[in-house]
């Protein structure tokens, strides 16, 4: 709490100095920005896409709390496993994938236990990847490459 | 001249599932045996380090450092708490060489404490998924399911055997039948390993450590203080054992993003920095520790740091090179995998036991003979955090 009659408020800033709200950090938006799983970010000034969100684009420094982002399309299976031993809201077997999408790798959901490194995969579907989540992701699928 | 530090005397409790005994009641025993062990009155301590990685998710206490000072009845003493996930241990023996080097402490008393059964499985399967990225966690990514994707990715690459893992799980485990404080002092063999349930594909419960009770301490002193080298004279021991080098590391969180999923680069930079601080190399090295929180990792630890060309430590552990008589004795009291790994102890408990293998203190069988350089590593997570430390004899 500020006391409005302190010269210096608890915080230390001094009283007579208000941020103009232009110089609020946007940054902080990127904290509550929460993609679909089948999205990675790209950055508007060099390209450069990426998977987990992160502050700045790792190879130009733009920051990304405006970045854009693009839907992945097929990717290659580098390793799977299957858990059986999963937290409370997350169903068991949880299969998983790590592929990887040009330059994005990620782990994601499996919708089975089929995959198999090299294998092409696309997201598809739409499911509730935690028990009391309200959003629905896609899973990883095989693409049928015949 | 660099300050040189010691570590004076060293103490832990039996790591157990469930100790029956508070945080703070563990952590002041194993506190109050390092404290004996150095021979260092609690008036001397000027520094208290705690680490501690789970009691707010466990809704177990807070100020743990204030409450354990009170315990013990440290007054004046600067004090803290670390935390630093699986690596809280080492992080927090990091901070006490630190204040001793930097001439801002003169005996640090560093100590490790996990209370896990405080929480049912269910509440620390969860405090722990949330260790990982966020976008990790939404997709109901837990530790295992790291160790359970490496393993697969090591197995393939390089052509092992399923039985190269289970062999690291026997070995930690038989280090661990003759050690009093570890948690499973039951020897398996590899078709033990290899028929346990399925926790990760391919990893099985005997491929992943347990949960854990219990707590670690040791106390730092500097080189050529007067009352420190007249303590430890007073114990009987051998010198106390030198810290040559302690280094740590960050790297990659979201471990989907590691170019190469066998590699992790908080391992092998903190390996570079410590052998760069301690003068020495891989080569040099005794006795380790290496942070087998997975049975996968102990293999990809030991290739990341130098021990092992990359894709041969499988083959260096079914050849008994790991073993205790072997060639490197990898974890003598057992590991992460059979001591246990209570987060905020294991650290410290890695330090533990290679002071007790520098100086001499354990039976045959237990021993690994001649021992005078020491490593450890603590790793934090699956690698986004990694800490290692060199002792000398």
């Amino acid at each position: 709490m500020t006391d409005p009659d302190s010269e210096v408020p608890e915080n230390g800033a001094p009283a007579d100095r208000d941020l103009p709200a232009d110089d609020l950090p946007a940054d902080d938006l990127l904290a509550d920005r929460e993609l679909p799983a089948d999205r990675a970010f790209v950055c508007d000034d060099c390209g450069r896409r990426w998977y987990y969100d992160r502050r700045r684009c790792p190879d130009c420094g733009r920051s990304s709390a405006d970045a854009s982002t693009v839907r992945l399309e097929t990717g290659a299976v580098m390793a799977t496993t299957t858990v059986e031993t999963t937290p409370p809201d997350v169903r068991a077997p949880n299969h998983l994938a790590l592929a990887r999408f040009d330059e994005v790798q990620l782990i994601a959901q499996a919708a089975d236990g089929d995959l198999a490194p090299g294998d092409t995969v696309r997201f598809d579907g739409s499911h509730r990847l935690r028990d009391g989540r309200e959003r629905t992701d896609p899973r990883l699928v095989a693409v049928d490459d015949s | 001249m660099t300050t040189e530090v010691r570590v004076g005397g060293v103490g832990m409790t039996p790591f157990e599932s469930d100790s029956g005994r508070s945080l703070t009641n563990l952590a002041a025993t194993a506190a109050e045996r390092a404290l004996d062990d150095a021979a260092v009155d609690l008036n001397d301590v000027d520094a208290l380090h705690f680490g501690n990685a789970l009691a707010e998710a466990l809704d177990e206490s807070a100020g743990l450092a204030n409450a354990l000072a009170a315990a013990l009845g440290l007054d004046g003493a600067s004090a803290d708490r670390i935390e630093n996930t699986s690596a809280t241990g080492a992080s927090a023996f990091h901070r006490g060489v630190d204040r001793i080097e930097r001439g801002e402490a003169d005996a640090a008393l560093v100590v490790g404490a996990e209370k896990m059964s405080a929480g049912d499985t269910r509440s620390v399967t969860e405090a722990i998924s949330r260790l990982v990225h966020r976008r990790e966690y939404a997709q109901g990514i837990t530790l295992p399911s790291f160790g359970g994707l490496a393993a697969g990715a090591y197995l393939d690459r390089h052509d092992a055997p399923r039985e190269a893992l289970a062999a690291v799980a026997a070995k930690n485990h038989a280090n661990a039948v003759d050690n009093p404080v570890a948690q499973f002092r039951k020897s398996i063999d590899v078709e033990d390993a290899l028929d346990s349930p399925v926790v990760a594909a391919p990893l099985r419960l005997y491929d992943c450590c347990p949960m854990s009770d219990g707590a670690a301490a040791v106390v730092l002193t500097r080189a050529g203080d007067a009352d420190a080298d007249a303590a430890t004279a007073d114990t009987g021991h051998p010198p106390a054992p030198r810290v040559a080098g302690v280094a740590s590391a960050t790297g990659t969180h979201a471990v989907a993003e590691r170019p190469d999923p066998l590699s992790i680069d908080s391992v092998r930079t903190a390996g570079e920095r410590v052998f760069d601080r301690a003068g020495i190399r891989p080569d040099d090295v005794d006795v380790a520790c290496i942070h087998d929180a997975f049975t996968v990792l102990e293999l990809i630890e030991l290739e990341e740091l130098g021990f092992y060309d990359a894709g041969t430590a499988w083959e260096a552990t079914l050849d008994g090179d790991t073993a205790l008589d072997g060639d490197l004795p990898v974890n003598p009291g057992g590991g992460l995998k059979a001591r246990g790994h209570p987060l905020g102890a294991t650290g410290l408990s890695q330090i533990v036991e290679l002071v007790w293998q520098l100086r001499g203190d354990l039976p045959a069988g237990r021993r690994v003979d001649g021992a005078e350089t020491a490593f450890a590593i603590n790793v934090a997570g699956f690698g986004n955090n990694s800490v290692c430390t060199v002792l000398r004899a």
